[in-house]
């Protein structure tokens, strides 16, 4: 017997319905055990989260105590002073407008160049996957280094600019990944149509194509959004006091002593919290994102 | 489509990778091959970095520990990945809450979530679980400072992370396996068990295949949790490659870029070597598709 073989396109992933689930839930008991295991995984996944929350909201006495305080008043002098006595702002506003930027080019550059693609015969698209296999491999280091040289030749080191524009070339053949399998989607006819009521190649785009690619426009710039928030290797070398990153920040605030620890912990949370949202609000675009771009981590 | 309309489309993304991606690369092979120092230029000397690389036994032990710690991850990824698949398959209404969940370590700097979980461990914290593990066997773990039980520590946080991504990656592909095949086995009298080795595991090999690929090269990269969890990564044998580069390279001022060149090359060698059946079967199935 031949079983269908599941091919790797990752579109056929997502594309694939759960049929006949229908059928397969009508004959079941309701998953008692299988439910309390993920209950307990959940509880545990998220362990190191409510662990850090409680060592910030302690009072900075017994933080980090041992035998740990389980009772205690909540404080949040922790945030206060994270806010008051360090540049956590700076960084913060740096983070998010090194995201917002490299997001904004990562689509506007990226958009026309995946839409070319995906009219394109399929073996250029296969060299683009291999490209964005490749590189999504790459050890960060082969391509950061010589940008930290070229970037202090050009005196644009430690800008916020230069870390944004890195970050856009870093994760830009994921990004047109992402972009082509929905634009594949779009039958070509429509194309046509639109070339034939008058409209130029760009025009189209502009006006036929964009608009109905909003889902997949959205989860690329969610992912795009990600990569830069969540970027510390880049940042750690691109960066210096100037445009500092708040990973980084963390990064260098451990091998402080208490007070400054709580207030690493406290910014940790902060980034933390607008996570939690991302990954409720935009669950159905992260998903359709890793499966349908399963190329980047 | 005309092949001038297609360049004008690409040409802004190609400008981009090109000079940020592809230039930068061909530096570092020029540098692996040089002595150079950051602002100068560097002077030839052949091979003697990556004879260099080959002699340290600093680089020795580096590549041997990432390697372990490579392999060991990566089999408990789709071990984890594959049986939380199958529960979150039996799930119905409550899988977005559950997806919300897990997918918050994933989405997470991985540096925060590694703090998080190194303040977990750590006495000097009042780690909870090593007040756990005192209570029940009386013995103290040195999570930071002693090569094992820091591996584990590193292993457990890279899974952590990294979990997520291999679930929702097996999810789809159990979502894809027909009705019918199940149907077919239980008639036969598969038990569960069965149904899994014999039916459901070798229809989504691929999909297996592919989080073993992605699962390799991410780990092969460790450094960014290795800050927070390992700060004696190199007196105690747990350093990583990366780690390794940037410590030759970059860390307090430290110059030796054509050293830690030549290792990113070795690095990218390693990385496409793995990737070559990857490589051919896309490019079959394009041949295929079209």
């Amino acid at each position: 017997m031949t079983l269908p073989k599941i091919d790797l396109s990752t579109r056929a992933l997502i594309t694939v319905k759960p049929s006949g689930k229908r059928r397969v839930a009508l004959n079941r008991r309701p998953p008692r055990v299988t439910g309390a295991l993920l209950a307990a995984l959940c509880v545990v996944m998220l362990s190191p989260f409510v662990w850090m929350m409680m060592s910030v909201l302690k009072p900075t006495d017994v933080a980090f105590a041992n035998p740990p305080v389980w009772a205690f008043q909540p404080s949040f002098d922790a945030f206060i002073n994270l806010w008051e006595t360090t540049y956590f702002s700076d960084y913060l506003i740096n983070t998010v407008s090194v995201a917002v930027v490299s997001t904004v080019i990562a689509l506007v550059i990226g958009i026309p160049a995946a839409y070319a693609l995906s009219r394109f015969p399929s073996y250029v698209s296969a060299l683009l996957l291999v490209l964005a296999l490749i590189f999504r491999a790459l050890p960060r280091f082969a391509v950061v280094l010589p940008m930290y040289d070229i970037s202090r030749a050009l005196g644009i080191y430690d800008t916020r600019f230069a870390l944004a524009i890195a970050l856009v070339a870093i994760n830009q053949p994921f990004t047109i990944w992402l972009l082509r399998n929905f634009f594949a989607e779009i039958p070509r006819e429509l194309d046509e149509a639109a070339m034939i009521d008058g409209c130029t190649r760009i025009g189209m785009l502009r006006r036929v194509m964009i608009p109905l690619m909003g889902p997949g426009i959205l989860t690329a710039g969610i992912f795009v959004f990600l990569f830069a928030f969540q970027e510390y290797l880049t940042a750690l070398v691109l960066t210096d006091t100037g445009s500092k990153t708040v990973p980084v920040f963390i990064a260098t605030q451990l091998g402080q002593t208490l007070p400054l620890l709580q207030q690493a912990g406290a910014a940790a949370m902060l980034l933390t919290v607008p996570v939690f949202a991302i990954a409720f609000v935009a669950q159905k675009y992260l998903v359709a994102g890793l499966n349908d771009g399963a190329v980047k981590g | 489509m005309k092949t001038r309309e297609f360049w004008l489309l690409f040409f802004p993304s190609l400008v981009v990778m090109g000079g940020l991606l592809v230039l930068p690369l061909i530096r570092t092979v020029q540098w692996s091959f040089e002595e150079v120092r950051y602002g100068t230029p560097g002077v030839f000397v052949g091979f003697s970095n990556y004879i260099e690389a080959f002699t340290d036994e600093r680089f020795g032990k580096a590549v041997l520990s990432t390697v372990t710690i490579t392999i060991v991850t990566t089999f408990l990824l789709l071990v984890f990945g594959y049986l939380i698949a199958v529960g979150v398959n039996r799930m119905t209404r409550s899988r977005p809450i559950i997806l919300g969940i897990m997918l918050v370590s994933y989405v997470l700097p991985n540096i925060v979530g590694a703090v998080a979980f190194s303040w977990l461990f750590d006495d000097n914290f009042g780690g909870i679980v090593n007040r756990f593990i005192e209570l029940l066997s009386g013995n103290q773990v040195l999570w930071f400072t002693d090569q094992v039980p820091n591996g584990i520590l590193i292993i457990a946080n890279t899974v952590w992370h990294l979990v997520p991504f291999a679930m929702l990656i097996i999810l789809a592909g159990l979502q894809g396996v027909p009705v019918e095949l199940r149907e077919a086995a239980n008639i036969d009298g598969a038990n569960p068990l069965q149904m899994h080795i014999n039916v459901i595991i070798p229809t989504i090999r691929g999909v297996l295949g592919f989080v073993t690929l992605i699962s390799i090269m991410d780990v092969l990269r460790l450094f960014d949790n290795l800050i927070p969890l390992s700060p004696q990564a190199q007196a105690i044998g747990n350093e990583s490659i990366m780690l390794y580069v940037y410590s030759v390279a970059f860390s307090n001022g430290a110059q030796r870029l054509g050293l830690g060149s030549a290792v990113n090359v070795l690095t990218i060698l390693i990385i496409l070597v793995m990737l070559i059946p990857f490589i051919r079967s896309i490019f079959k199935e394009a041949k295929v598709v079209r």
